[in-house]
């Protein structure tokens, strides 16, 4: 049989990754810059995705890299970088959730109307993170998001969300499940 | 819609709602928390070999002021060791077996051998050093690397000598840095014209001997143009018959760039793998760039890509290849894959080199491959995912020779049945138990190679090639034979979809799109042979499905010569060829 495995798409190589770290930590802002155009749709798809919030999940982002920017001295090269920096998007979107449950209740956000004033944002996307929103429990959107944007395997995804394998697994394939019938009910819809 | 294409979807999606708030971020940085520990750049690739390197390279600088010899047997020259990977070195030395010259016989040589003064040093040492420098070059890393040693001497006995100890001493190199290559060792005889030639192609006496047995198989291939090609290229080529000229490792990468819309520039990198011994030759290219890492397939005799990203726009981040690891299903990891394998291959984890596990699809069923090289032979191995099955275990010797003078009486051999009861032992089945065994004798081009043993279980398929004078097992091959439940051969969409390639990949992908009809297989297979269609008979031409994929499988005669075509039925790719002399 033919055949050939790719790798997982990845936001840049974990050894660059390290590097950019490396150099961050000796305080070079250009390398937080290239990190950040590395990572940032992973670090806020990830955010967005425990907070189901555009607004904290923009703050998250930017407090990540405030957070990477004084921490990187204390990374170790471990050839995991995107672990690392996930670690610290999922602290802080954490700390965020618990420092409102004591303030505010929840209110469900629809992303439909959240995105409807981005303009990068196409009728197709607006649907796509919709159907993210309202189809998936929180570990199952967490799991795909983290799929879809970091190229971490679903072992890492497993260590980053504190989740046993089997479950990031059949999480991950009932929530591509989902995820087609409600883009094939909005198309019909559309 | 496929796996892929949903999370291309939501990696579009997310990247378009993503805010961009680089500016503030970078104005808020302020001086950075004392507690700052500077961190080692992490290595590019395995450097386990420096400290050894420099080691020798000190020895040699050494020994190298104190080479001075009186006496004039100590200035003859009393063999000739060449090593060739691509770079490709040949070193003069004395009886004494010390270096009396080391010759980079092209580009990548003097890269290898930049800032060495090997000129005094013991043959060994230098070995050592050169090894040294190839490994930190990264030649010698895959599993499809290979590495050639050969030594020229008129003392046969001292050459033989040599070409163990050096061998040894590669493999321990390679050992040490858990290097893949396979090593190929030879003793070559004098021959004027041979050095002649090989001066000319400014390659080794060596590598122009296995040139030449190629030019025996494929008489109709240019010294030049192999000479030109990588010791693994030619090996892929002696094993297969050398059924055409591949394009060459850079023609593929270049292949690969165009495809992807990329110029070569100092910001992109590449590795290529030539798979040529595969059911379709290919190169397997791995482009590096600085928004990821891209995986092509390339045709080896036309340079088509077959699969990989195409069109690589400036802003691909995030969108890069596809996912290869497992998906949906649960079941054991790829550690445990490995685990598996190399329990039943006998083997430590230490002495697995080139350890490589990828994820598959084969019939609908998730699969784990594993290879690994140890103790001279590469093994492949396909493991179930969902219960760790051994679908296949394969063994084969790297023992490579150049084929025998012709005319070798069969005499010698060891008999087809001491061949069988070799395979029988080795497989761990008595005669009772195996049905349909054959044994014979394999020829190729009315050159006796091995015996070929076939035989089957309740449980497995097995084959061997068995070593025509001393019973070795040179290669081993053991397929479970699947309960009748097991897939049909039609995949289930998305066990296809997640073995193909990149997300975008144009169109290449052999799903969905339309087949090509058998007169266009049948014109691609005779263009590609080189034939014309009127001169073609007995023609026989028929749609197939296998492992999921289709294609046209030819066969047809044209002058004195047989051909067997596979064409795929999607992309009219030349997927294997077999020609023969029609007897």
């Amino acid at each position: 049989m033919f055949c050939m495995t790719l790798p997982a798409p990845s936001t840049g190589d974990a050894a660059a990754l390290d590097v950019c770290l490396a150099r961050i930590a000796d305080g070079d802002k250009d390398a937080l810059s290239q990190l950040y155009a590395h990572t940032r749709p992973s670090v806020y798809g990830f955010a967005l995705s425990i907070l189901k919030n555009a607004h904290d999940a923009e703050d998250v982002l930017q407090d990540t890299y405030l957070q990477i920017w004084s921490a990187a001295g204390r990374y170790r090269a471990q050839g995991k970088p995107m672990a690392w920096i996930l670690s610290i998007v999922r602290n802080l979107s954490l700390d965020r959730l618990r420092a409102q449950s004591h303030t505010e209740p929840l209110v469900p956000e629809d992303w439909q109307d959240r995105f409807a004033h981005t303009p990068a944002v196409t009728e197709e996307d607006r649907m796509a993170l919709q159907a993210l929103l309202s189809a998936l429990g929180d570990e199952e959107r967490q799991i795909v998001i983290l799929h879809a944007l970091t190229g971490l395997k679903h072992r890492e995804i497993a260590a980053v969300l504190q989740l046993p394998l089997p479950t990031v697994l059949s999480k991950y394939s009932r929530a591509l499940k989902k995820l087609q019938l409600a883009w094939k009910e909005a198309e019909r819809h559309a | 819609m496929h796996e892929q294409d949903l999370e291309q979807r939501i990696r579009t999606a997310v990247e378009h709602a993503a805010p961009d708030p680089l500016e503030q971020i970078l104005a808020a940085c302020g001086p950075q928390s004392g507690n700052v520990i500077p961190l080692t750049p992490p290595k590019a690739k395995k450097r386990r070999w420096v400290p050894m390197a420099v080691a020798a390279a000190l020895v040699i600088l050494a020994c190298g002021g104190f080479s001075v010899y009186s006496w004039r047997a100590a200035k003859t020259v009393a063999s000739v060791v060449s090593l060739d990977v691509n770079p490709s070195i040949q070193l003069q030395v004395n009886q004494k077996e010390r270096i009396l010259s080391a010759q980079p016989l092209n580009e990548d040589a003097q890269i290898i051998l930049e800032g060495m003064d090997l000129q005094g040093t013991q043959l060994q040492v230098a070995v050592n050093a050169i090894m040294g420098s190839l490994l930190q070059h990264g030649y010698l890393d895959s599993l499809s690397s290979a590495i050639l040693i050969s030594v020229e001497d008129s003392d046969a006995q001292r050459a033989s000598r040599l070409e163990a100890e050096l061998t040894g001493e590669v493999d321990a190199a390679l050992q040490n840095a858990s290097a893949g290559a396979a090593v190929l060792s030879q003793v070559v005889g004098y021959d004027a014209a041979l050095e002649t030639q090989a001066q000319a192609s400014g390659i080794s006496v060596g590598k122009a001997a296995m040139v030449q047995s190629i030019q025996a198989i494929a008489p109709d291939l240019s010294f030049e143009d192999l000479a030109a090609l990588s010791v693994e290229e030619l090996k892929q080529l002696l094993e297969t018959g050398a059924p055409g000229l591949p394009i060459g490792t850079s023609a593929a990468a270049d292949a690969a760039l165009a495809y992807a819309g990329l110029v070569a520039s100092n910001a992109i990198t590449w590795e290529v793998d030539p798979e040529l011994d595969e059911r379709t030759p290919h190169y397997e290219v791995e482009l590096h760039t600085q928004q990821g890492e891209f995986d092509y397939i390339v045709d080896a005799w036309t340079g088509e890509v077959l699969r990989g990203a195409a069109g690589l726009s400036a802003d691909v981040s995030g969108s890069s290849g596809s996912s290869g690891s497992a998906s949906a299903s649960s079941g054991i990891s790829q550690d445990d894959a490995t685990a598996i394998a190399l329990a039943d291959a006998g083997i430590q984890r230490a002495s697995a080199l080139g350890l490589r596990v990828s994820s598959d699809w084969d019939d609908g069923h998730h699969i784990y491959e594993v290879e690994f090289r140890s103790g001279g032979a590469e093994y492949e191995y396909d493991i179930l995912a969902s219960d760790g099955t051994i679908l296949k275990a394969e063994r084969e010797d790297d023992g490579w020779r150049l084929p025998a003078a012709a005319g070798t009486s069969t005499a010698s051999f060891i008999g087809e049945d001491a061949a069988a009861q070799a395979a029988l032992r080795h497989a761990g089945v008595t005669a009772s138990a195996a049905q349909s065994l054959l044994c014979q004798v394999e020829y190729d081009d009315g050159l006796a190679e091995c015996y070929e043993v076939t035989f089957q279980t309740s449980g497995a398929r097995y084959a061997y090639e068995i070593g025509l004078y001393d019973g070795s097992v040179l290669k081993s091959e053991r397929t479970a034979v699947r309960s009748s439940t097991g897939g049909t051969g039609a995949n289930s969409g998305t066990g296809t979809s997640s073995s193909s390639g990149g997300t975008s990949s144009a169109g290449v992908s052999s799903g969905g799109s339309t087949l090509i009809s058998a007169e266009q297989a049948q014109t691609t297979a005779f263009r590609h042979a080189g034939i014309d269609a009127d001169d073609v008979y007995e023609l026989d031409c028929e749609l197939e499905r296998d492992d999921g994929s289709t294609y046209y499988s030819l066969e047809f005669k044209a002058g004195r010569m047989e051909y067997d075509y596979e064409i795929d039925a999607y992309t009219g790719a030349v997927l294997s060829v077999e020609q023969d002399r029609d007897d």
